[in-house]
């Protein structure tokens, strides 16, 4: 057999009988681990969520261009003839003044059950712009907004500029609030891991000492412990996920109906792929720091005689 | 093999446990090591394997600078010694067996020569039908037995011995200095601490006295 195997097969063996012998601690530890990671992980959920429905929301974006009233035919050719140049552009629709008002009487009518009459009609007329799909729409469309305000007949234009741009603003909040509950989390753990691991160490003193005096090499007698860390921290972070999935079940049950409405054909995500492996990954090596600290500290100690 | 040069260790501000030793043992030698408790046999001991710091002074054994040796490092030290306690430090929840076992699994030997070596070793100190006994349902003698198979089952070249007959009555303390006479017949260089005047007549070999820290006599 492989003497580094066998090192480290001795090592599991080792980390098995830390684990049993301090059975209590490990799984306090573990749930502690589930549990930080588990809020972590809802933190995760409700960032995707939002992304996903920016992302939703920039895809129904379009832009309203709304024209003088003494705007001239050869004025809105020009218009016409701008849209189609833009290779951004699906497509173009003109809204007259008559249809804008014919149209707002009838939502309002809809919504109030009254009909809706000032005598005369405010609207301007405009064109409805829609953009083609891509990632970088929500940039199309402003840059070409920045350029067709200024050309001649248009009296202003309309995308949501200032809604999306608070709501991304919003969303850069989101991003570094979960850095810095990760960061403050991931540290809690390590003193917790760190305090369970040196628990264990205390436990197996003795041995740790014999194997040291009768030449063990420091790696071989940090192996069981550092495998204890790595071990809490896989199964802290599986326990997470499998506490997250079912609170995902349970507000995708009660709250998709309302999302759907919100933004529509968006589905409540769960975290993609790429972040719940990072999720485990963060975990494990969180567990592998705790544990080094852990025995790097206690062979410190036993060096300084 | 051994040797010391003015070595001073101390133990906090108090008169220095060792205080300028020099010592020279050779190869295959076999040497007693005496003097009232507090006289700093341990101590040497202790040097000797790299286990305490010693402020003054220098430790070679077997050719390896100890007070230059790291703690990474200090492994290759302690695979070509073979230590004995008075305590035994036996693991209380491994067998005869497991416990001679593990002296060579701590050194990542194959599981094959393991068990042969510690049979071999266990039918050195004539403990082949305890070796599924747990320490705990073992005499003092039989204990100190063990510790003795842990120690030569690696065939180290020095076997360092601190009190190993210090808890047993005499005849088993005789049936342990016959056990290290014949590791030392086989080569193996022996310090034998012990503050045992029968002991020390049983057996005819160099003997080292030490007092306060101090070599007495060599």
């Amino acid at each position: 057999m492989n003497s580094s195997f066998q090192a480290l097969l001795i090592g599991f063996q080792a980390t098995i009988a830390n684990v049993r012998a301090n059975m209590q601690t490990f799984l306090i530890s573990i749930m502690t681990i589930a549990i930080s990671i588990g809020i972590l992980g809802i933190f995760l959920i409700i960032f995707f969520n939002l992304n996903g429905f920016l992302a939703s929301w920039n895809q129904q974006v379009q832009l309203i261009v709304y024209l003088n009233d003494d705007i001239s035919p050869a004025q809105k050719k020009h218009l016409e003839a701008l849209f189609k140049e833009n290779s951004t552009v699906q497509s173009s629709e003109e809204v007259t003044k008559e249809r804008a008002w014919q149209d707002f009487r009838l939502s309002q009518a809809e919504k109030s059950g009254m009909e809706f009459d000032i005598g005369f009609n405010p609207l301007p007329s405009s064109y409805m712009v829609r953009f083609k799909l891509s990632e970088n729409r929500l940039t199309h469309i402003s840059e070409f907004a920045e350029k067709i305000q200024n050309e001649k007949g248009v009296e202003s234009v309309e995308y949501g500029k200032n809604w999306i741009s608070r709501f991304e603003k919003f969303m850069v909040f989101c991003r570094v609030f979960l850095m810095a509950t990760g960061a403050l989390l991931s540290f809690g753990l390590i003193l917790i891991i760190s305090n369970t691991i040196r628990l264990s160490i205390y436990s197996r003193q003795d041995e740790i000492e014999l194997m040291l005096l009768i030449g063990a090499t420091p790696g071989f007698v940090k192996i069981p412990f550092l495998l204890e860390g790595i071990l809490q921290g896989l199964f802290g972070s599986l326990l997470s996920l499998a506490l997250m999935g079912i609170i995902y079940y349970y507000l995708k049950s009660e709250f998709q109906v309302s999302i759907e409405s919100i933004a529509r054909g968006m589905d409540f995500q769960f975290i993609s792929q790429p972040f719940l492996l990072s999720l485990v990954g963060l975990s494990v090596l969180i567990g592998f720091v705790a544990s080094y600290i852990s025995t790097y500290q206690y062979m410190q100690v036993l060096n300084k005689r | 093999m051994i040797q010391l040069f003015n070595v001073v260790k101390n133990y906090g501000s108090g008169s220095p446990a060792l205080d300028d030793i020099s010592l020279k043992i050779e190869k295959g030698e076999f040497v007693f090591l005496t003097g009232p408790s507090g006289a700093g046999k341990t101590t040497i001991l202790k040097v000797l394997f790299g286990w305490e710091h010693f402020e003054e002074g220098q430790v070679l054994v077997q050719g390896i600078n100890v007070g230059k040796l790291d703690a990474e490092n200090m492994h290759t030290l302690r695979r070509s010694i073979g230590v004995i306690f008075q305590d035994y430090k036996l693991l209380a929840n491994k067998t005869v067996f497991e416990n001679v076992a593990f002296a060579q699994e701590v050194t990542n030997r194959d599981r094959k020569t393991i068990k042969f070596k510690t049979w071999e070793a266990l039918k050195n100190v004539g403990l082949t039908p305890k070796k599924d006994s747990l320490p705990a349902h073992l005499s003092g003698g039989e204990q100190q037995r063990v510790a003795i198979a842990r120690a030569m089952v690696n065939a180290p070249p020095i076997i360092l011995a601190d009190e190993p007959t210090g808890n047993l009555d005499q005849e088993i303390s005789l049936e342990i200095l016959k056990l290290f006479e014949e590791l030392n017949r086989n080569g193996a260089t022996i310090i034998f601490a012990t503050h045992s005047q029968d002991i020390l007549k049983l057996g005819n070999h160099r003997v080292v006295v030490l007092n306060r820290g101090k070599v007495v006599s060599s």
